[in-house]
């Protein structure tokens, strides 16, 4: 079966800064994926080049076995959604106009919404439960509220692969759960889902798989069990001596919340 | 696809769009009423006053006008008339496009320098070649459309860094470009020799003065409009996206030079067009979008007819009371923009409690 999609000795550089070295990574229909790696190693970046909105420095990134490159922005946005980790919206945009930029790629050069993306945009509200929130403007909203707002417009793109960018991040405790709860829920509906986490106890019980880049070596693929092992957190994560007990708490959750 | 909604939800899905869209098309409704009443009521006044009554029948077909009061109805206060709406409309329309592109609320149709090149333009035809003459164009209006698209030319060079125009850039350049270029008048009013008629001239077009047109003019510019509008129904969209950041307009297959390019070409095209006809005309390209959009919110699909029309009707009543308040004298529109439109804004920023909505 030929993957949804496919790194292939895909290499990212800004400038001279080599930033992802040779990635060889597949996304098969309905995996979910959690990506971890310390600060500025290269999570964001290769998520953009998922979404084809940066281009391989070397390699390629195949969608359905499709280079990228040889597709139109409009026509991978119609299969992959990237859901931004900062958005800055200028304007009172309401709710329910910022999810409905999520059919941009579906619009005719002086079309307006047809019935099917009217149909795809309270699709993706429902999912995300978000209805209750249309008319209000986005730049007023709570940051959990904001996080599925995000992920509405990425699903009304009617993305076979969703790209989250840090879900988690800023959000309270029971806003975490709920974001996991989604990002379950959008996985039994069969989006593969690629998301890039920072948050060690959050990764087992919703993602299938682990990718972990680590500044020493290759990309590591496998099972959350596999992965998640402080031997090599400790030297992904470049972790200082003696945090070790601390570290192994953490990846097993049972760090008691200090609140 | 079956897809049933709960009659709750549907109630709640049933209520923001319509409501948006019925206020929309009332707003619209409303502004070509008051535009085609502002053009009755101004063609009526003025230094010789047309009584309403004979002026409804000759509109009705039934001439009832003095010889006299037909020359000044349909030769002169008409096509002044037509010129003040479309200057109003292709700067509030410009105003709108660079508001968008900036994604700033400050931006306004003089915002990437063309207002330097205009002045310089305009001061050159003033001062230096006063009896040039193109398409019955004076040498002011020329040489101040040259002026701008000029300056605009040199400042997309300067933010065009390998094959990106930038956009801060863009903005710093129109500012230091336009004040190099007005400053640099300065140097062509030494020359003035004609104890200050020429400065004077100058000063009323920096001010903004709808010039008398010829109806070759009106042509020239109403083309250039239409033209400025047809082009801004497919980027109005692109605005919208545009409005979420570049990452999501970049990711959902927005081409965002593409998109700049057709902007900047647009929003000039609309402002050299208006600085030929008026000159300098401060505060309509900045308030009249921004009007437009605390009341109808910041869908660009939905601002840009309303914004053309408001323009319009906004341009011809100051134009209407710059010309009859102190009759037969005339005062220049820009004061009087500056003084109907500051206030009136600050009203609105105001009443609007959302976060300014900007």
């Amino acid at each position: 079966m030929t993957p949804l999609l496919e790194f292939a000795q895909t290499s990212f550089s800004y400038g001279d800064r080599l930033v992802l070295r040779e990635i060889n990574a597949t996304i098969s229909n309905g995996e979910c994926i959690a990506l971890l790696g310390p600060n500025g190693i290269g999570k964001t970046t290769l998520l953009r080049l998922a979404a084809g909105t940066l281009s391989p420095r070397a390699g390629e990134v195949r969608l359905q076995s499709q280079p990228l490159h040889r597709l139109k922005q409009r026509t991978i946005a119609r299969s992959v959604a990237l859901v931004p980790q900062d958005v800055d919206v200028s304007f009172a945009f309401s709710v329910e106009q910022f999810i409905e930029q999520g059919r941009t790629p579906y619009l005719r050069m002086f079309g307006g919404l047809q019935a099917a993306d009217r149909t795809a945009i309270e699709e993706a509200m429902d999912h995300t439960d978000t209805r209750s929130l249309r008319s209000r403007v986005f730049n007023q909203l709570s940051g959990g509220e904001r996080q599925r707002v995000k992920i509405a417009l990425g699903l009304a793109q009617r993305p076979k692969l969703l790209l989250l960018d840090e879900p988690t991040q800023h959000l309270d405790i029971g806003r975490q759960f709920e974001m996991l709860d989604l990002i379950r829920s959008l996985s039994r509906k069969g989006i593969a889902i690629l998301a890039s986490m920072h948050d060690l106890t959050l990764i087992e019980g919703t993602f299938s798989s682990v990718w972990l880049l680590s500044p020493e070596e290759a990309m590591r693929k496998g099972t959350p069990e596999e992965i998640l092992q402080p031997e090599l957190l400790e030297l992904a994560f470049k972790c200082p001596p003696g945090y070790r007990s601390a570290l192994e708490d953490r990846i097993r959750g049972r760090r008691e919340l200090v609140l | 696809m079956a897809r049933t909604i709960a009659p709750v939800d549907g109630a709640i899905a049933s209520d923001a769009e319509p409501r948006r869209s019925s206020l929309h098309r009332i707003m619209v409704g409303t502004l070509i009423v008051a535009l085609v009443v502002a053009i009755v009521v101004s063609l009526g006044v003025g230094a010789v006053g047309v009584p309403a009554g004979k002026l409804a029948l000759t509109l009705l077909g039934r001439d009832s006008l003095t010889a006299d009061q037909r020359i000044i109805i349909i030769s002169i206060r008409l096509p002044r008339i037509l010129a003040a709406a479309l200057v109003g409309s292709a700067l509030s329309v410009s105003g709108l496009l660079f508001q968008g592109l900036f994604r700033n609320p400050l931006a306004d149709p003089y915002v990437i320098g063309s207002s330097g090149g205009a002045v310089l333009g305009a001061s050159l035809g003033v001062f230096l070649i006063p009896s040039l003459s193109i398409a019955g164009f004076g040498a002011t209006a020329l040489l101040a459309f040259v002026g701008a698209v000029c300056s605009i030319v040199l400042v997309y060079a300067l933010a065009h860094v390998n094959g990106r125009t930038h956009v801060v850039a863009l903005l710093l350049a129109g500012f230091a470009v336009s004040t190099m270029l007005s400053y640099s008048s300065y140097f062509l009013e030494v020359l003035d020799h004609d104890f200050g008629i020429g400065l004077r001239v100058l000063a009323a077009w920096l001010h903004g003065t709808i010039s008398q047109p010829t109806w070759g003019q009106l042509a020239i510019v109403s083309a250039m409009l239409v033209m400025g509008l047809a082009g801004s129904v497919p980027l109005a969209r692109r605005l919208n996206t545009l409005s979420l950041g570049e990452e999501y307009a970049t990711q959902l297959g927005i081409h965002l030079q593409h998109t700049r390019v057709a902007v900047i070409v647009i929003g000039s095209v609309l402002t050299a067009a208006a600085v030929a006809l008026g000159g300098l005309i401060s505060f309509v390209g900045l308030v009249v979008p921004h009007m437009m959009r605390m009341m109808l919110g910041p869908d660009h699909t939905r601002l840009l007819p309303a914004t053309a029309l408001a323009g319009a009707v906004f341009l011809l009543f100051a134009d209407t009371v710059a010309r009859t308040i102190i009759a037969p004298a005339e005062l220049s529109v820009g004061v009087l923009t500056a003084f109907i439109g500051g206030p009136f804004f600050l009203y609105l920023l105001r009443k609007t409690k959302q976060e300014l909505l900007l």
